[in-house]
């Protein structure tokens, strides 16, 4: 790497860093992509089941369900981070890596607020059908995966595109347990060229090109799915 | 009367909710083939009493019988005895993600497991008997609420129920939607269809009731022939009830 006075200069604004660290930025790229994706994948999941305790189940089971919530929700992101990823091996004595902490983290992070959105769109299921799918003589199981989910997954459509938001802008603060995602990546080429403002900007510029895309397509799917009647006014 | 089979029937049967008792006991009884109309004031008990017959909740006291067996006290599938006994609701309940077509054959592949083509055959023929042949890929929002009523209906008499149990089905619409399921409900019972209806139609009990039950404070006061209650009621209460729904007020 050299060292490049003429970054001192803020009139010679270039990005020509990119034609020599573009394997780099793109790795970092895909971590931030993979890790969004973990996130959100094991978030569903936590998160539909979350759902369906807090809607249906007992007592009891609500709150548990809820002390979960309100901690993810409560606490900040980079401290569930460093909490996961050092004590849980304290506590356990399971060592993991940073990326398996991080993704973990993520999932049960992303799964307390996708609940959220979950519960709203199963409560926005109107109850009439769950009595005429009793009538039909269909089970509570069966009347779930026919009647409630197929519509709460539609409404909830547009809510969890912003948990898509949220969370893969988040990704960046997976820096503090040394994952080699695009803002980390980013700090390291801004530190070799001293091109903080280029670089940062460049970033930012993927992050943003990255986000609207991903928005467009859920737009499109939730257009695609759309079913009159059940549109939900954004 | 009094030759046919009993379908449904209860006896002693009792509601409360909290410390109000909404049904103070009721025995009932109705043959295959029979139509009967129940009519009352509202928060006389109609409505709970037909959900409670269509196994929806269980009574608070006394018992109820689906062909002569105990629903509650033997090992019967409860699910598979509702599949048994059609409900129609006041609010249409449509199933809001499917077609009217999709609507109707749910029931037939979840709860009796008919074959995807089998379904949608059987589903074409009861839209048909409501005369929706040609709106089955129309989803209830595209649908009137008359439509989407006998879209109910349909649902309903897809299952091939025993009896089938409708509470105010015309109650929430407008008086010529009223007259398209109150018609489509006249042709099922010429046809035998078991009926149980919760309404204030006259005109459709007149013609096809082969009793009317009046209810008043969650009990049974008086029942008889059509001709005979709505011309000449024993009770004073319903007396007072039928001239106040007949003078329109």
């Amino acid at each position: 790497m050299r060292d490049t006075p003429a970054a001192l200069d803020p009139i010679s604004f270039t990005i020509e860093f990119v034609t020599e660290y573009y394997p780099f930025i793109i790795e970092g790229f895909l971590t931030t992509v993979e890790m969004t994706f973990l996130g959100l994948a094991g978030g569903f999941v936590l998160g539909i089941l979350a759902a369906l305790g807090d809607v249906y189940g007992s007592k009891w089971l609500r709150v548990i369900i809820n002390g979960y919530v309100e901690f993810f929700r409560g606490s900040p992101l980079i401290v569930q981070l460093l909490f996961f990823y050092f004590s849980i091996p304290d506590i356990t004595g399971l060592n993991w890596d940073a990326f398996t902490a991080g993704a973990v983290t993520l999932m049960l992070n992303s799964g307390a607020y996708q609940k959220g959105y979950f519960k709203g769109a199963i409560e926005a299921v109107f109850k009439d059908q769950l009595v005429a799918a009793k009538s039909l003589g269909m089970t509570f199981g069966q009347t779930l995966r026919h009647v409630v989910l197929p519509q709460a997954l539609r409404i909830v459509i547009p809510p969890w595109t912003n948990e898509y938001v949220s969370l893969g802008l988040s990704t960046s603060a997976l820096i503090v347990l040394g994952i080699r995602e695009l803002t980390n990546i980013s700090k390291t080429i801004a530190a070799q060229t001293f091109r903080p403002l280029e670089v940062y900007l460049f970033a930012s510029a993927i992050y943003f090109v990255w986000i609207t895309v991903s928005m467009k397509i859920f737009d499109w799917i939730y257009e695609k799915v759309k079913i009159p009647g059940l549109e939900v006014s954004m | 009367m009094g030759m046919g089979e009993v379908i449904l029937a209860s006896r002693g049967l009792k509601k409360r909710y909290g410390d109000l008792w909404v049904l103070k006991g009721i025995d009932f009884e109705i043959e295959r083939g029979q139509t009967k109309v129940i009519i009352g004031p509202s928060g006389s008990g109609k409505s709970t009493f037909l959900r409670i017959m269509g196994l929806l909740e269980p009574p608070t006291e006394g018992k109820i019988f689906f062909e002569g067996k105990d629903v509650y006290s033997s090992n019967l599938d409860l699910n598979m005895l509702r599949a048994k006994i059609g409900f129609v609701f006041q609010e249409p309940s449509l199933f809001r993600h499917l077609t009217a077509l999709g609507n109707v054959k749910l029931g037939l592949r979840v709860v009796l497991k008919m074959k995807e083509e089998e379904a949608r055959r059987r589903a074409l023929e009861v839209l048909k008997a409501v005369k929706l042949e040609d709106w089955a890929d129309h989803y209830p929002a595209q649908l009137s609420g008359g439509q989407q009523q006998r879209v109910g209906i349909a649902r309903a008499l897809a299952m091939n129920p025993d009896i089938i149990l409708f509470d105010e089905p015309t109650a929430s619409l407008d008086i010529e939607l009223t007259w398209e399921v109150i018609d489509v409900m006249k042709e099922l019972a010429r046809r035998g269809v078991t009926m149980l209806v919760v309404t204030h139609e006259l005109g459709f009990a007149k013609e096809v009731a082969d009793e009317i039950l009046f209810m008043d404070d969650g009990r049974i006061i008086e029942s008889g022939p059509p001709e005979e209650l709505l011309r000449n009621p024993k009770t004073q209460r319903a007396r007072e009830f039928l001239s106040r729904l007949i003078g329109g007020a």
